[in-house]
């Protein structure tokens, strides 16, 4: 060993069971954060979920977060322009037929459908009686006409189902903005004195597309979006900023190491795995570790129909034999050269 | 020493042959006992499958119940009958194989492109030169298999596959044609081993056909033992019934077979054969009913003493249960050190430690093996292992007897290592190393120091004490389980046992600016701390209070930090500035545990919170602090600024309903005008509270409220809580974190508030105190909170506890490689460099600590 440093002695040494320190890292102040945040509630305006339930969400590799945020940041330039701002907003927010509908006629004999429309919605989401109508014909490949106060469209058909249905469809319609953005506000950075979006939906890829958008800096807490936008590495960074974020916002201090463990073990497989039965501790490969977690009889019934092999190297499967656990300073092993066993001779004492 | 060391453990299926080979007995007998109340030969209790009465004698082997590791029996089924749990494997196959020509449905070919990617997976797998094991490819890749199984007919033969269907639990139709067991058998016989291996199947350790059952293994007797109640009647095991069952329709099918039997009442027993069976290895087996004891109990047959919390796995296997330990309440001593654990006497005499033999302690073995009383040896181990119980007939004996190589079991004394543990452990900090000291009393004594990681405290808590049986297991607990080695945390690195309560209390008194100690004072506190050296007095004779904190410093020492509002400073073991206050031990950075954790070491870190502690401890006793009905009796002017605050809110609240009444409300961005109403009512009063807090400490500055003395200091009780019983309780909150709402039929909580009324006292706003005492109204807001509050705990530690579960089997396999690189347990990377810099969270404030001193 080389000389020593006397930073030496801040490090971790080998052996050292990382992977359990982590988890009592996250797993004890669990039962802290009820209190906390039972006492804090309604300080705040928060609109995300946090605490617990969002700690479970994250670690459960939940495909869609409960409540999906995406924090929009603008081009430097229209950045600190707060009509600018409201301009983007309005290109993002998700606008559907039903939002700016103020009354739907159905006229069953004539097969007609009458949309009219609100004239406030209208103005402040900044969308035209025209543009839906278009929007009406291309999206439904349907016939409509503009008329005072909102829009006709002409079925051609009496049939009351397709004429529901048609309805149905409309009002379900984008009108304007991105598809799975949600609905956005504007904030500013008390800081900086920029402006920026909160939207309540996670389609990053179609918000960045925005003209307006600056895509170095948006970003979004969910992790499956970042994921499949811009890959394992991003979506690891993105799973363990969420936790450092939700753990900070209970005031509970975690080292990040532990919290970048816990994200560098769900995504070291190139995906991103949740650390329940589906995930990490059911792919184990110990038949044993697997059993004695949950579904038992399941893998017990595969590993017999397959012949599995259990390697005994974990730590559950060396307890379940009464094994010393190969962690910790269980993992150091005594080694002798192939040869030397024979020059030792057994000396007096106990066998 | 370990000679044999479980290597690996392969699963597999039972042979039919080697079933029989493996059975000592063959059952015919579909009965337990004769009139005699004798096991009936050949039947369930047969003796050769072993004993479980202490006195018999087992017909295999000669053992007694004790020794006897029991022996399987086997039934000859006369029908074979599936397997109900493997019927999901079996379905896979035949949907897999043609029923024809018994190949793969897929031809060669195909097979070879599944086949292909798979053998180029192993050679990396091969070629890597680690220790990882060969992993075993999955041939039977998910692709491959729904391929097959949607495939209308083999590409070998050009047979139709027909229309296969599988119906839960065990009945497989072809075109609407039932398959038999032994159909099904035949047909998976004839799949070539080459062909299960593309299945993902080893044929040497399970043959497909081996699922179908024609000997039913039956477990010893000391798996199902029967018990004899009070009466004298015996009660059987569950299993036993159960396999009576199935020996009573196995014989009753038999005599049918013989008999020539028309086929309806064969299939009709063959299928109550395969009910018995198939709930004889699970009695949960979906769609169909459970079989029930004769009261109408669920049996419990195997499956269910594997499965779950109480199960076989988590119970007994992973759960493991000990000698060698103790367990009782725990009170407090502060005269105990933080290392030290104090044992009732009696139960360190029943504790015992080894104590190793050797020609060099020979006499001093000796020596203590004379002893009649405490601390004397309970056993003496021989070198051949023998342990023989040390009574006052045999010790001359074995006195002469001992000779090096011999372990002798002794009395835990003073000064022994121990695991003292504390459940629910949800931490490293939850069992760490106690030297024993062995005291009168019936209760562990520890010092209260040490109880923040334990999440102990004196309220009746128990706790329990483990003796470490070998020098290796004492030394680990000694060496890195020891508390001050735990002192700070490896979740962010801060103290976790540092001084608390009245050590702390203590502190912030004696070190207040100007406080001052009589010589008598002074020379008492400081024999507590063991300094015999007085500091110098002030003119008037007078001891300053921080000069007696300061003689407890490492000598040398130098701080500087931060205490309530002034700074801390400490210089060359003096402390000049400041008063002691939780935050000076306390989290964060820049602590004075910290630095002279980092400068001194952890032994004289420990022996200072000790002394700190105990000096602290004898401070407060000398001076006394009490806290009564006097600490929480409102001033006038505190009652008059109450009302006020109160009314000012009320106002303003008054005012928004009125906005929002008349639609002149501003709605916050986001949200409704109600939700938006709401809100703000929420943060009016909150802002009330928090006015409150501050009016309260403004008004009182008196030093004599010990109440409010211990909030400054830090030690107990926050600002919040003497508001809540001098001032107003507050808002009460509910389960979904809002204002209390509903009740009775209309929108309100009680009979007492006008329907749809959304002022603070109608939605569980509390506006009176402890001291003053509830309205009617109030009382009840304040116990829906209580409730509420109650209820929401139990759900959140449910669910935090199942998270912990969760998380701790998913990462406890991780830890640091020789490379110091993060591995599982086949060797693959989680982490190239732990953390990205190696470092160990336990030293990040250490290291926080050098960057403020360099700069």
């Amino acid at each position: 060993m080389a000389k020593e440093d006397k930073n030496d002695r801040y490090l971790v040494d080998y052996g050292e069971p990382v992977g359990i320190i982590a988890a009592q890292s996250v797993g004890e102040p669990g039962t802290q954060m009820i209190l906390r945040s039972f006492h804090l509630a309604g300080i705040e305006s928060t609109i995300s979920t946090s605490g617990l339930p969002r700690i479970i969400e994250l670690v459960d590799a939940k495909k869609k977060p409960s409540t999906p945020i995406t924090y929009i940041y603008l081009d430097e330039k229209i950045g600190k322009d707060f009509d600018k701002a409201a301009e983007t907003l309005k290109k993002i927010n998700e606008v559907r037929m039903n939002n700016i509908a103020k009354r739907v006629l159905e006229n069953f004999s004539k097969g007609k459908i009458k949309v009219i429309l609100d004239r406030q919605e209208l103005e402040s989401e900044g969308v035209t009686i025209r543009q839906v109508a278009s929007k009406i014909d291309k999206a439904l490949d349907l016939e409509s006409k503009v008329e005072d106060n909102g829009v006709v469209v002409n079925m051609h058909t009496r049939n009351l189902k397709e004429i529901r249905a048609a309805t149905i469809n409309m009002m379900k319609m984008l009108v304007s903005g991105v598809e799975g953005a949600g609905k956005g506000t504007i904030r500013r950075d008390e800081s900086t004195g920029e402006f920026y979006l909160v939207s309540a939906g996670s389609n990053i890829e179609g918000i960045m597309q925005v003209d307006g958008v600056d895509r170095t800096r948006t970003t979004t807490n969910d992790v499956f979006a970042i994921y499949r936008l811009f890959g394992i590495e991003a979506a690891r960074n993105s799973l363990a900023l969420e936790l450092k974020k939700t753990l900070k916002e209970q005031k509970i201090s975690v080292d990040e190491r532990h919290l970048n463990l816990i994200a560098d073990a769900m995504t070291a497989s190139g995906t991103i795995k949740g650390v329940g039965r589906h995930g990490l501790s059911g792919e184990k490969h110990s038949v044993f570790a697997r059993a004695a977690y949950e579904e038992t009889l399941k893998h017990l019934i595969h590993a017999a129909a397959f012949g599995e092999v259990d390697p005994m190297r974990g730590v559950t499967e060396n307890i379940l034999v009464g094994k010393q656990i190969p962690i910790g300073t269980g993992s150091v092993k005594l080694v002798i050269k192939k040869g030397d066993m024979a020059k030792i001779k057994p000396q007096g004492g106990s066998k | 020493m370990q000679t044999e060391v479980i290597d690996s453990i392969k699963f597999g299926i039972l042979n039919p042959e080697d079933a029989k080979k493996l059975s000592v007995v063959k059952l015919t007998v579909p009965d337990t006992y004769n009139e005699d109340g004798y096991p009936i030969e050949g039947g369930l209790l047969d003796q050769r499958m072993g004993v479980i009465d202490p006195g018999l004698l087992c017909k295999t082997c000669g053992a007694r119940a004790k020794s006897c590791p029991g022996h399987f029996g086997r039934i000859e089924l006369v029908r074979p009958v599936l397997h109900s749990e493997f019927s999901k494997v079996v379905y896979m196959i035949l949907q897999s194989t043609c029923r024809n020509c018994h190949r793969l449905l897929l031809s060669d070919e195909h097979i070879e492109e599944y086949k292909g990617a798979l053998t180029k997976l192993e050679e990396v797998v091969v070629d890597v030169e680690t220790d990882a094991i060969e992993d075993k490819v999955e041939m039977g890749s998910l692709p491959m298999l729904k391929r097959l199984k949607n495939m209308k007919k083999c590409e070998r033969c050009g047979t139709p596959k027909g229309k296969l269907k599988f119906s839960a639990p065990t009945y497989f139709y072809v075109d609407d044609y039932k398959l038999k067991p032994d159909e099904i058998r035949d047909l998976l016989a004839k799949i070539s081993i080459e062909d299960l291996q593309v299945l993902g199947i080893d044929s040497v350790a399970s043959r497909p056909e081996w699922l179908i059952l024609s000997v039913l293994l039956v477990p010893p007797v000391n798996v199902r033992p029967s018990i004899t109640l009070e009466s004298g009647e015996r009660s059987e095991d569950d299993l036993t019934h159960k396999l009576v069952d199935i020996m009573r329709i196995n014989l009753r099918l038999e005599q049918n077979l013989n008999a020539g039997a028309p086929q309806i009442i064969i299939d009709d027993l063959w299928e109550l054969l395969q009910y018995h069976v198939t709930t004889y290895f699970n009695n949960e087996t979906a769609s169909i009913p459970p079989a029930r004891h004769r009261s109408g109990r669920a049996l419990k047959t195997l499956a269910q003493r594997l499965k779950g919390k109480e199960g076989r796995f988590r119970y007994n296997l992973s759960g493991k249960r000990v000698n060698y330990s103790a367990r009782t309440v725990i009170s407090v001593d502060p005269n105990i050190n933080l290392d030290e654990v104090g044992v009732p006497f009696e139960i360190a005499t029943k504790l015992t430690v080894p104590f190793y033999v050797t020609t060099w302690n020979l006499d001093k073995a000796k020596e203590l093996l004379a002893r009649a009383e405490y601390p004397m040896v309970m056993n003496v181990i021989a070198r051949d292992g023998k342990r023989k119980r040390v009574i006052d007939l045999n010790r001359e004996e074995l006195i002469k007897e001992l000779q090096p190589g011999d372990i002798m079991e002794r009395q835990l004394m003073d000064g022994d290592i121990t695991l003292f543990n504390r459940q629910p452990s949800l931490h490293r900090v939850s069992i760490m190393s106690h030297k024993a000291k062995v005291l009168k009393g019936r209760t562990f004594r520890m010092n209260y120091c040490v109880t923040p990681p334990y999440n102990a405290d004196f309220d009746g808590d128990e706790m329990n004490l483990h003796v470490p049986q070998n020098l290796e297991a004492q030394s680990e607990a000694a060496y890195l389980m020891s508390p001050q080695y735990q002192i700070f945390s490896p979740r962010d690195g801060d103290a976790i046992i540092t001084n608390n309560e009245d050590g702390i209390t203590g502190m912030y008194l004696m070190t207040k600016e100007d406080n001052y100690l009589t010589k008598e004072q002074a020379v008492y506190i400081l024999s507590i701390a063991k300094v015999y050296e007085l500091p110098k007095p002030t003119k008037d004779g007078l001891y300053r209070g921080r000069d007696i904190f300061s003689a407890m410093l490492p000598k040398g020492l130098n701080f500087e930090g931060k205490s309530a509002k002034s700074p801390f400073v400490i210089k060359d073991g003096k402390l000049i500035e400041g008063v002691v206050t939780k935050e000076t031990f306390g989290r964060g950075d820049n602590k004075l545990l910290v630095k002279i954790g980092k400068d001194y070491g952890y032994d004289v870190l420990k022996d200072f919170i000790f002394q700190t502690a105990k000096v602290a401890d004898a401070y407060v006793t000398l001076m006394g602090v009490t806290v009564g009905v006097k600490e929480y009796t409102t001033s006038k002017k505190l009652e008059v600024e109450r009302v006020r605050l109160l009314e000012e809110t009320f106002g303003k609240i008054e005012e928004l309903i009125t906005q929002y009444k008349t639609r002149k409300l501003e709605p916050l961005i986001g949200y409704t005008l109600r939700q938006s109403l709401e809100r703000m009512i929420i943060a009016e009063l909150n802002l009330v509270r928090d006015k409150a807090g501050e009016t309260l400490l403004k008004y009182e500055t008196s030093e004599d409220n010990a109440a409010v003395e211990m909030t400054r200091s830090g030690s107990r009780g926050s600002v919040l809580n003497i508001e809540q019983m001098t001032m107003f309780l507050g808002q009460q909150a509910t389960l979904s974190g809002g204002r209390i709402k509903r009740g009775y039929y209309t929108n309100r909580v009680l009979p007492h508030i006008v329907p749809g009324d959304v002022r603070p006292g109608a939605r569980g706003f509390v506006a009176t105190s402890y001291y003053s005492g509830l309205a009617p109204t109030d009382l009840f807001m304040h116990a829906v909170g209580s409730r509420s509050s109650e209820v929401y705990k139990a759900l959140l530690t449910a669910r935090s506890g199942y998270l912990y579960r969760r998380l701790s089997n998913a990462l406890q396999d991780y830890c640091v490689d020789s490379d110091y690189s993060v591995r599982d347990t086949n060797n693959n990377l989680i982490q190239t460099v732990y953390g990205g810099d190696r470092v160990n969270p336990i030293f990040v404030q250490f290291q926080k600590l050098e960057a403020h001193e360099k700069s």
